[in-house]
């Protein structure tokens, strides 16, 4: 099938939007004309919970925008913590040590709590925007969420007057500007509603005469990131094998390329269940890099015949060069022989006190050693030679003689010897045990050969005289045995085998635990309470860790002598293999009940590597509007307008018509193909029959709250709806609580 | 800061240490090593609010949550998204035909229970 990108189905002004963005939306170079700026000049912030934008008020784009996250990684080389700020480049990071800081927000959900991570991010922000004084002179615009806790509030206002030293501040929220400036541009009208699907919350808030009315708003806690994570577990589970290419950048990668939403999900679900053309046409392929196996072609003849000659020439070789050892050996052999002989002779000739002294050049200590020595070299040679062994009997007698040469101090008692002498004696006991040792081990295998020999042909005999009965009695057996390892295996597993139907893993109350498991819980209790101070400090010596070892699977097997039982399975089941053409062995069996893994047993083909988005296309996006699909018992994108009109409170009678002809979509999620129509089509199910419903997404969904901030802060009479740190310190925390900005001024 | 590669400094994605328009810097507020659990998660900030308190016909964060859904909830496919009229009594996954059942029936422990999570369904022992 050939790959097939995101095609005409796709609303054009999305694809648009998305060659701009991806891959990276950020723009971070460092401006240069802060100081142009005079101080009466708002700064606008649109600190998003995925992004991050500021500018001057005024202006129509933000200098800077990044994502909205902060990675404190250690600088491989000087070994210091550096704050990087936004997404940062793949290439670059190979200098820093991430494993202990993942890229962290200073959000949770939708509000600012980390204040720490929100000061490097205004740092970064206002060091791109170019300031250089010695505060940032500067009012501040900043959005909030609706309804943000005034502790979030606060501590914001703070950091912006005791850090940054800014003149005056004023919150504000991104949705209402997005609509408010929509408003300006004749897209919406002073009564409407504005539904805002964002990173993690998606919103609804309506609008009577131009001002938001929060007391109608309603939150979801849904948003671009749930769909994300959606899309990314899904595909994880699908294919396992490929879970590591699934992050959490690449889920929505794919979610921005490929997702839409359906008009209507069961009807779209049922094309794709039923395999029709419409759905094939709408599925999608993501081809994962593949290298086919080399293929290996059978030798011809030649190569064969090549492939001989060579080895033969190279055994030659090889048996030449060990001929020509050998003959050097032998030669040297003989030398030393000679000499030790000369030696000998010499000696005869020598008095008996006077050996010491004779022999102290030659490194002999006495006579013994050196005939020792002389016996020792000679059989060498014979073996070298290759000369024929003795006979056994024969043996038997040279052992004596031998001992008695080899060993000659054994049958001295001790104190007839010197110090030096009961040193020889000793290693000669040693060499005798050992020698004799190796001589009864080869003798008992012998023997054991020659009884399994007789076994086989007795085995032989029978089978041979009745063929059907002793196929039975095999059978029987095999069972048998089989059934006992089965057993054993389950009581050491303690049924945590099974396949998904209890509650594996953990153990619960009343359940036995078999002897494994029991014996990791005794090691672990002893390893808490070991030290007896009542601190625990386990691991403060390398060796508690040796604990994890003992507790390992690993080492119990280790420590088990050799199954006979499963001894015997193996050979019971290899013979059946040999003589039954219908026994099939037990455990292929199992396996092929179990596909998933035996499934892989087969060559993987480019087809495994190609990953198939069809109904996730839109399954995902779903959970907007039904939140239930993940677990989050709330309404969704359609339903929230409805909740919105019922909670405001109002008598005009006409006011819900004109709200619902007048409703506004922004966020970076309604850039999702097929949203408008959806919620159109929602909101017309929810509403009595007949009224208006107009549904239009703002102009652009991302920079809109921007923009309009940007315009509402540009005002002239900005400064009304903005509090100095006057203000701040001395009106209290029931006025900040209660502070709002009025909207009407754009 | 010492000594940074060339690339790392042409590139110039770290935040400076000292800003000159702060009136104090960063490294002076959070020595190092002391910025383990000092903020309190939404959930403490939302408990210290104390919104039971505050009158409840003024909009606060909590009292903007959105009620649940009153449309029939649905149901698919823990694996394929295809409508799901049946629930597998043993792992409480739902599947769509009996194809679909086999594999729920094929699927390991861990996978069940990850297909469980993402619907907040899966069995949490505590």
């Amino acid at each position: 099938r050939p790959i097939t990108y995101s095609g005409a189905d796709d609303d054009g002004r999305r694809q648009n939007r998305r060659k701009l963005s991806m891959p990276f939306v950020s723009r971070i170079r460092r401006q240069t004309d802060y100081n142009v700026f005079p101080s009466s000049i708002p700064i606008v912030i649109d600190n998003g919970a995925s992004y991050f934008r500021i500018g001057w008020a005024g202006e129509t784009e933000p200098r800077v925008v990044f994502r909205n996250i902060v990675q404190r990684p250690r600088h491989k080389a000087t070994g210091e913590t550096v704050t990087i700020v936004g997404d940062q480049d793949p290439a670059l990071m190979k200098y820093f040590d991430c494993t202990r800081s993942g890229p962290r927000s200073a959000f949770d959900s939708n509000v600012v709590y980390q204040f720490e991570l929100m000061e490097y991010i205004l740092d970064f922000a206002f060091d791109r925007l170019g300031a250089n004084g010695s505060v940032i002179d500067h009012p501040i615009l900043i959005t909030e969420c609706v309804c943000n806790p005034v502790q979030s509030r606060s501590k914001m206002a703070e950091l912006l007057f005791e850090t940054y030293g800014v003149p005056a501040v004023a919150f504000g929220v991104d949705a209402a500007f997005s609509y408010k400036y929509n408003q300006l541009h004749g897209l919406c009208k002073k009564d409407g509603i504005v539904v805002c699907p964002g990173f993690t919350t998606t919103h609804a808030i309506p609008f009577v005469d131009g001002e938001p009315v929060y007391k109608g708003s309603c939150r979801t806690n849904i948003g671009g990131y749930h769909v994300t994570d959606y899309l990314k577990q899904l595909l994880s589970l699908k294919y396992p094998f490929h879970s590591s290419r699934f992050t959490w950048e690449k889920a929505e990668d794919l979610k921005l390329e490929h997702g839409y939403i359906a008009p209507d999900y069961a009807s779209e679900v049922r094309k794709f269940q039923e395999g029709t053309k419409e759905a094939e046409e709408k599925t999608r392929y993501w081809q994962l890099p593949w290298i086919p196996p080399p293929v290996e072609v059978p030798p011809s003849e030649e190569e064969i015949a090549r492939k001989a000659a060579i080895r033969e020439k190279q055994g030659q070789r090889l048996r030449e060069m060990a001929e020509a050892k050998r003959s050097s050996k032998i030669n040297e052999m003989e030398n030393e022989l000679r000499s030790l002989r000369f030696l000998v002779n010499q000696l005869d000739q020598v008095e008996e006190d006077d050996i010491p002294s004779f022999l102290s050049d030659t490194g002999y200590a006495s006579r013994q050693e050196l005939e020792s020595t002389v016996s020792k070299v000679t059989q060498s040679l014979r073996k070298a030679r290759g000369e024929p062994k003795e006979e056994p009997d024969e043996s038997e007698e040279n052992t004596d003689s031998l001992n008695n040469e080899k060993y000659p101090l054994m049958n001295v008692p001790d104190n007839m010897l010197t110090p030096e002498q009961l040193k020889d004696k000793r290693r000669q006991i040693f060499l005798k045990t050992t020698t004799e040792g190796r001589l009864r081990a080869r003798q008992k295998r012998n023997e054991e050969e020659l009884e399994k020999e007789r076994r086989i042909q007795l085995e032989e005999e029978r089978r041979r005289e009745n063929p059907e009965f002793y196929l039975e009695e095999m059978r029987a057996q095999y069972k048998e045995v089989l059934e006992r390892v089965d057993q054993k295996k389950r009581l050491k597993t303690n049924g945590s085998n099974t396949n998904g139907n209890q509650k594996t893993g953990g153990v619960g109350r009343g359940e036995r635990l078999s002897a494994a498991q029991r014996e990791r819980m005794r090691l672990l209790t002893t390893a808490a309470f070991d030290r007896g101070k009542g601190e625990d400090t386990f691991g403060s010596r390398d060796e508690d860790w040796q604990l994890y070892k003992l507790m390992s699977k690993d080492h119990d097997e280790d420590d088990e002598q050799p199954d006979s039982d499963e001894a015997e399975l193996a050979r019971l089941s290899s013979r059946l293999q040999e003589i039954d053409p219908t026994f099939v062995m037990k455990a292929e069996e199992e396996s092929n009940q179990t596909s998933g893994e035996a499934q892989r047993v087969r060559p993987l083909t480019e087809e495994d590597y190609k990953i198939v988005i069809g109904v996730e296309r839109f399954r995902c996006p779903e959970i907007l509007f039904h939140p239930n699909l993940v677990g989050i018992e709330q309404v969704g994108l359609d339903e929230m307008g409805g909740a919105s009109i019922r909670r405001l409170p109002h008598d005009d009678g006409e006011l819900e018509e004109r709200l619902t002809s007048s409703i506004l979509m922004t966020g970076g999620c309604s850039l999702t193909p097929g949203m408008k129509e959806r919620l159109e089509s929602g909101m017309r199910m929810i509403r009595p029959c007949g009224s208006t419903i107009h549904v239009v997404r703002a102009m652009d969904p991302e920079l809109d709250a921007w923009r309009g901030a940007s315009a509402f802060a540009a005002d002239l009479n900005f400064l009304r709806n903005a509090f100095t740190k006057v203000d701040y310190y001395g009106k209290g925390e029931d006025w900040l609580r209660r502070y709002q900005i009025r909207y009407n001024n754009l | 800061m010492g000594e940074m590669e060339g690339e790392l400094v042409e590139a110039d994605i770290v935040v400076p240490m000292h800003l000159s328009f702060k009136k104090i810097q960063a490294y002076e507020k959070y020595p190092k090593g002391q910025s383990r659990g000092r903020w309190k998660h939404l959930k403490q900030i939302l408990q210290a609010e104390n919104f039971q308190d505050c009158p409840p016909h003024e909009p606060n964060y909590v009292n903007i949550e959105s009620p649940p859904s009153t449309q029939p909830c649905k149901r698919i496919c823990d694996i394929t998204g295809y409508e799901a009229p049946y629930v597998d009594p043993r792992t409480n996954l739902r599947y769509a035909n009996s194809q679909v059942f086999k594999a729920v029936r094929s699927l390991s422990a861990e996978q069940v229970q990850q297909y469980l999570s993402i619907r907040n369904a899966a069995v949490v022992l505590k």
